[in-house]
């Protein structure tokens, strides 16, 4: 095996394993902050127990955030050494700032949400959960802008030897891209957050148990799920397209699978790519709506895969499908929190098991459709690991060959294996336990050191 | 004038990281020969639950420092030590999990499985870091772009080894510092009476580590003053460990244990300096800070983003520090 495609096997395997958590981590905090305000302004006993059950979940998923994140970090060094040697100067920037001004941030102050319920003030306790919240986000941010930039390069200059120096900081920090980008990822975690609130409490309510948190969760998650839902398509995921259509017209192409230019271009709704033939097979169109989404215009001229050298081209299969996926689940997303929260709105939600169900059901698609979102962007992104200035088959490291990486590939399949196991485990076990004072029959009691009982 | 910043920067990051995250892996590693019961073991892993994620950040930071302001060295270090460099990123991840899942269930199997990963890495990471350390003090066999030439074993030299085994000592001295200061009651008593027996092996070691720099490095020490200076204070902190855990006063002992630690670095920095990657004597190559920066004004700017945030955590974390600073105990062994 080629030594690169090891390298972005083991890059693609760690950042899908590792995001699940940050979908998590993002989607979970601002509720955690808002039961902990909402349990300090108004001491509802039910907004407490919520707090403190939610912070469990969200230990868990930090804890392996944490520490899958960490070779996220030392993978542009040890894999990509030509790609940091030359573009550190930029890239590096944001990160060291995600670690200074968000990770310290997230975590010192979880250390009080996870252990300090009785060693501090109730109101730094949940200005904690607060801070906690926006540090996860800040440390979104900065993460995307490292990639927002390698998408489309903005306040850079070329130095001696080829080095890529970074020549304007604010370019680089409130580039339109990575703002539009960050919005995007956001709120694709609020969906998931909602949904896993909803989801969960949908389950306490079919199981008969804990029925006021179930109601309270669904409540909460399903308006969260419905405005998030809305606010991923538009206008975020407009305006990414936007970006997209301007600065990655080949990655467009692909996205819609269009081989040939044309005035009026329809939009596929499904359909198999054929990439050989230069056609999709057994398509379904939208007639001109393709140009209207690009340009505003049903008759404007979008380019196809075939106006550009194959080359250039990203693996069409899997950047169409992953784009396809994302979008497809995204109209789930909001018709099923509409129906939702229509049954809310008409008293009827929580006596409906096939609404419950659906609720529950589908708490695993909006972490695919995020996965699915950033395959999309990066394989999208090919050739180029940074888009126009460097090729990904230039980008790993010189002097590490296949066979190191392949190991090290099998270890951490091996490491994250146990660790997805130790998670589910983990997290059921806790919903299982449930939010009560009192745990439901057949629950455990959680292991106590005195600052947790 | 801004690359020496840099490289005090880092250093001053990496020998926070040391100070703060090395008494969490301290106390992993003597847990075993420290703790009789597993409550013991629990009281240990509580004192420094709170802290260990915001301690180990300094390395993460410093990590993605080294990145930002000298980029060439971060991409010949981390991708020349390929294995050992994953097998740290693993290591580290054990360490991770080990504290933050151990006290999800109450079940003793679970928990001791926990306790031996904890430990075990721990100690594993100190020695690691201990010979990487090393390794950079006595320098590397580099191709002349800056590219790790010797074999895995060569790493393993006795140089090398005999700095990470002063490491592994002296870290779980600190340890034993740092729950003699937060653990009340018998544990925290034996913990500063155990800092005395394990002073003589860190008196040792230190004094061979030393005896052994001077042999490596004879031809250039005297062009750092600084070296020896910063060798002679850590010896002197090294005394006040002695003295104040003789006289059971833990917060002073384990302040006195953080200057020695400190005292130590700042004498490898200088004999580094002005290396970052510093060639093997005799051989050819090597990456000095000068060579491996980014241009002035990039510098500048990134340092005083950085400084300024720092600041700011070190405020913070000072505050967060003092406000969950209670005590912590024993509990007795009923639940297990």
């Amino acid at each position: 095996m080629d030594v690169v495609l090891a390298d972005r096997l083991q890059f693609a395997f760690t950042i899908m394993f590792h995001y699940l958590f940050p979908i998590g981590t993002m989607g979970i905090a601002p509720f955690i902050a808002w039961y902990n305000f909402r349990a300090l302004t108004t001491g509802d006993r039910l907004c407490f127990q919520a707090a403190r059950f939610w912070t469990k979940i969200f230990a868990v998923n930090f804890a392996i955030g944490v520490v899958t994140g960490i070779p996220m970090e030392f993978q542009f060094g040890t894999n990509w050494a030509a790609f940091s040697a030359k573009t550190g100067s930029v890239i590096g920037q944001p990160l060291m700032m995600e670690g200074v001004y968000a990770f310290f941030l997230e975590s010192v102050f979880l250390g009080v949400l996870l252990y300090g319920r009785e060693r501090v003030s109730p109101a730094l306790y949940t200005a904690s959960a607060i801070v906690v919240w926006l540090g996860a986000w800040l440390s979104g941010f900065f993460i995307v802008v490292v990639d927002a930039w390698m998408q489309h390069p903005v306040g850079y200059s070329i130095g001696p030897g080829g080095r890529i120096q970074l020549r304007d900081l604010a370019a680089l920090v409130f580039s339109p891209f990575a703002a539009w980008q960050f919005a995007h990822v956001v709120t694709g975690a609020i969906v998931a957050g909602g949904f896993i609130l909803a989801g969960v409490g949908a389950y306490y309510l079919l199981a008969k148990r804990d029925v006021e948190f179930g109601r309270e969760f669904v409540r909460t998650g399903v308006l969260a799920a419905l405005v998030s839902s809305a606010l991923v398509i538009f206008p975020t995921g407009d305006r990414n397209s936007d970006n997209v259509t301007a600065y990655q017209p080949i990655k467009l192409a692909a996205m819609e699978g269009l081989f040939k230019s044309r005035h009026g271009a329809p939009l596929a709704i499904i359909g198999m790519p054929d990439v050989a033939g230069r056609t999709l097979i057994d398509p379904v169109f939208a007639p001109d709506l393709l140009s209207f989404l690009a340009y505003g215009n049903f008759r404007a001229n979008v380019a196809g895969l075939t106006s550009y050298a194959t080359a250039l081209w990203p693996p069409v299969e899997l950047t169409y499908y992953a784009y396809h996926v994302m979008v497809g689940l995204g109209t789930i997303f909001i018709a099923v929190a509409a129906g939702a929260a229509f049954l809310l709105w008409r008293r009827r939600l929580f006596a409906t098991p096939l609404a419950l169900w659906a609720l529950l059901l589908i708490m695993p698609f909006p972490y695919i459709a995020s996965e699915a979102g950033w395959v999309v962007a990066e394989v999208g992104r090919q050739p180029w690991i940074v888009y126009g200035l460097m090729k990904t088959q230039t980008a790993a490291s010189p002097n590490v060959v296949t066979g190191e990486t392949i190991f090290t590939l099998i270890g951490f399949v091996g490491m994250y294996f146990l660790l997805g196991v130790l998670f589910l485990f983990l997290t059921l076990r806790e919903i299982g336990i449930g939010p009560a004072d009192e745990p439901a029959p057949g629950g455990v009691p959680a292991a106590g050191l005195g600052a947790e009982a | 004038m801004t690359s020496l910043a840099a490289f005090c920067l880092i250093g001053g990051m990496l020998s926070v990281y040391t100070l703060l995250d090395g008494y969490d892996l301290g106390a992993a590693a003597i847990s075993p020969f420290l703790t009789k019961t597993r409550a013991e073991r629990s009281a240990v892993v509580e004192s420094i639950g709170p802290f260990w994620s915001g301690n180990e950040v300094w390395l993460v930071a410093a990590g993605a420092a080294l990145f930002a302001l000298f980029p060439q060295a971060y991409a010949v270090s981390f991708s020349g030590f390929y294995l050992p460099f994953i097998v740290v990123l693993w290591l580290l991840m054990f360490r991770g999990i080990a504290i933050e899942l151990r006290e999800h269930l109450p079940g003793v199997i679970w928990m001791d499985f926990w306790d031996a990963a904890f430990s075990v890495s721990s100690a594993l990471l100190i020695l690691l870091f201990g010979v990487a350390l090393g390794n950079l003090v006595r320098g590397l066999q580099l191709d002349a772009n800056g590219y790790f030439l010797g074999t895995f074993s060569s790493l393993l030299n006795p140089y090398a080894a005999a700095v990470g085994v002063l490491a592994v000592v002296a870290l779980a001295q600190h340890g034993l510092a740092y729950v003699a200061e937060r653990v009340d009651g018998p544990l925290g008593e034996r913990a500063l009476r155990h800092v005395g027996r394990l002073w003589w092996l860190v008196f040792v070691a230190y004094l061979a580590v030393t005896a052994a720099t001077v042999a490596e490095r004879r031809s250039d020490l005297a062009s750092s003053p600084l070296s020896i200076v910063a060798s002679l204070a850590a010896l002197g902190a090294l005394g006040a460990v002695w003295w104040f855990a003789g006289r059971r006063r833990a917060a002073p002992a384990f302040l006195a244990s953080a200057s020695f630690l400190a005292g130590l670095l700042v004498a490898a920095a200088a004999t580094m300096y002005p290396y970052l990657i510093r060639p093997y004597p005799g051989a050819a190559g090597g990456l000095t800070i000068f060579q491996a920066s980014p241009p002035t004004a990039t510098l500048a700017l990134t340092l005083l983003i950085s400084s300024v945030g720092l600041a700011a955590v070190i405020v913070y974390s000072a505050f967060v520090r003092r406000r969950m600073a209670l005590k912590v105990t024993v509990h007795d062994d009923r639940s297990v």
